[in-house]
């Protein structure tokens, strides 16, 4: 018996990922909080050690308006301009 | 790069590939982070540097993995309807229950429902950024025992909940339970016995039983969020199979949603609203409209739901003879709305501490700085308390929380 595809297509575009640094020494390191509970406390680890263990500069951190919500395009333009590499949160 | 938590690996992952970037580095420590001590959450953090410092510097491997192109066709299903209720099962296209094989003959009579052509895009339905074609979404309306008529009606509720202020991503993607509740107003209702009366949020009701089922196969096929993976629902609700109810016009004293949402009383409209399960309201004394709302307001006010911290809209499902007291009263619908808004407001105490301060940081205006006796509205605005009349016979209303982040929309059928 022959049966649709009940899925169909997704439109995803592919991109490519952003060129990384050799090393961490000297680089900012941009945080996107989440705002779920407790996600800049792991963020806040996580920056804090790439600094001190690994040489990172500086380490800057943003927000995002609600966990539901996507951040602004003006703050991802933001990070872009002003961090080598970024680090953002997902879940609970 | 995304750090998370592993429950959330499958999310995180699908949602970089909606993005494009099915390869973008994921690291996670062992859920969860919230509602623990802030010093368990460093000690997670220490063991995932190492591994974070090499997602950021390691060169992007490509994979391409990313599903793009012409769309899966046609596969060779069983014959046979028990082995063809696995076979969907093991592909994730199934709910649980007996589906209608999708076969291109039932998918072409569906398609007679409707004079868009196959190929349209109804819409684009996220996490998967899937595409929602007229054949697709035909496709999932077999499945759930959907009939031609129904389609329609299918149709304007995909719409719906693709619409932006309905935020399908997260309603689709929350630990909450919320699930789209498809009301239907106008006279489609009748026309297909879509069933506004006794038992209208249970079950026996082919039209109600199809048409949410549809919507929610689309859901979770084509907007890609399966349960336990991108669907990260705690616990759901059974109204996740199938939620859809109609408005109960001729029972009501006061205008439809539609007619109060700037559609004239002949269209038949659909409102998509992320919803909660129903949460019973029993009165059987009062015999006011102050004494309706107190009971309402009482049910309505609980500390536990997204739209006392979120926002959003708060669905009060009033039973037709409580909105008959109601107008009795000399009441009308807006009058209802703010009594139970006005009598819904819970004092500061009520809330645990931590929850405080985590309120005040999305809401400050309600939650920062004030005395514990001062009042807490279930939603921020009394105009976001939405009435609907539904069900039959009896003294019981419902009130529905909703997801909070989320608007309620309302679409033409048809249009």
């Amino acid at each position: 018996m022959d049966m649709v595809d009940p899925s169909g297509r997704s439109v995803a575009a592919s991109k490519a990922l952003a060129k990384r640094p050799a090393s961490l020494t000297g680089v900012v390191v941009g945080l996107l909080d989440n705002s779920k509970p407790n996600a800049r406390a792991l963020l806040d680890g996580v920056g804090q050690a790439l600094r001190e263990r690994f040489g990172a500069r500086e380490i800057r951190l943003w927000d995002k308006p609600g966990s539901s919500r996507a951040a602004a395009t003006e703050v991802l333009d933001d990070i872009a301009a002003a961090c080598d590499v970024a680090l953002t949160a997902s879940a609970d | 790069m995304v750090l998370g938590t592993d429950e959330f690996r499958p999310l995180a992952s699908v949602q970089a590939s909606a993005h494009g970037l099915p390869d973008l580095p994921v690291v996670t420590v062992a859920h969860p982070i919230g509602g623990i001590a802030e010093a368990l959450i460093r000690r997670k953090a220490e063991p995932i540097v190492d591994e974070v410092a090499r997602a950021l510097t390691a060169a992007p491997t490509a994979s391409g993995d990313l599903f793009r192109g012409e769309a899966p066709g046609v596969h060779g299903a069983p014959e046979d309807l028990d082995d063809f209720q696995a076979w969907i099962m093991e592909r994730g296209w199934g709910d649980g229950l007996p589906a209608i094989p999708a076969t291109p003959a039932r998918i072409g009579r569906m398609l007679t429902a409707t004079e868009r052509a196959p190929a349209d895009v109804v819409a684009v339905l996220a996490p998967r950024l899937g595409e929602a074609t007229v054949e697709r979404i035909a496709a999932n309306a077999v499945l759930a025992g959907a009939l031609p008529e129904h389609f329609p009606v299918i149709l304007a509720a995909v719409e719906a909940v693709a619409d932006p202020a309905f935020n399908l991503q997260a309603v689709q993607t929350t630990t909450h339970p919320c699930s789209p509740l498809v009301i239907v107003n106008g006279p489609i209702v009748r026309r297909l016995g879509i069933n506004a009366g006794g038992n209208a949020l249970g079950q026996g009701t082919r039209a109600n039983a199809v048409i949410g089922r549809a919507l929610r196969l689309v859901l979770q096929n084509i907007g890609g969020a399966r349960p336990g993976r991108e669907d990260r629902a705690t616990q759901g609700h059974p109204g996740k199979y199938s939620y859809c109810v109609a408005e109960n016009e001729a029972g009501s004293p006061w205008e439809p949603l539609s007619v109060e949402r700037g559609f004239e009383p002949s269209a038949s409209t659909v409102t998509v609203c992320g919803s909660e399960a129903p949460h019973n309201v029993n009165d059987h004394g009062s015999t006011t409209a102050l004494g309706i709302a107190t009971t309402v307001a009482g049910t309505a006010a609980i500390v536990g739901h997204n739209n006392v911290y979120l926002g959003g809209e708060l669905l009060l499902g009033l039973g037709p003879e409580h909105a008959v007291t109601a107008a009795s009263s000399g009441w009308k619908k807006e009058d209802f709305k703010r009594a139970v808004w006005e009598r819904s407001q819970l004092p500061l105490s009520r809330f645990t501490a931590e929850n405080l301060a985590r309120f005040a940081a999305i809401h400050p205006e309600t939650f920062r700085d004030r005395a514990p006796d001062a009042l807490v509205p279930m939603t921020r605005d009394w105009r976001d308390m939405m009435v609907i009349v539904t069900g039959g016979a009896g003294k019981h209303s419902v009130v529905i929380p909703t997801f909070g982040m989320t608007r309620s929309v309302t679409r033409r059928v048809g249009g």
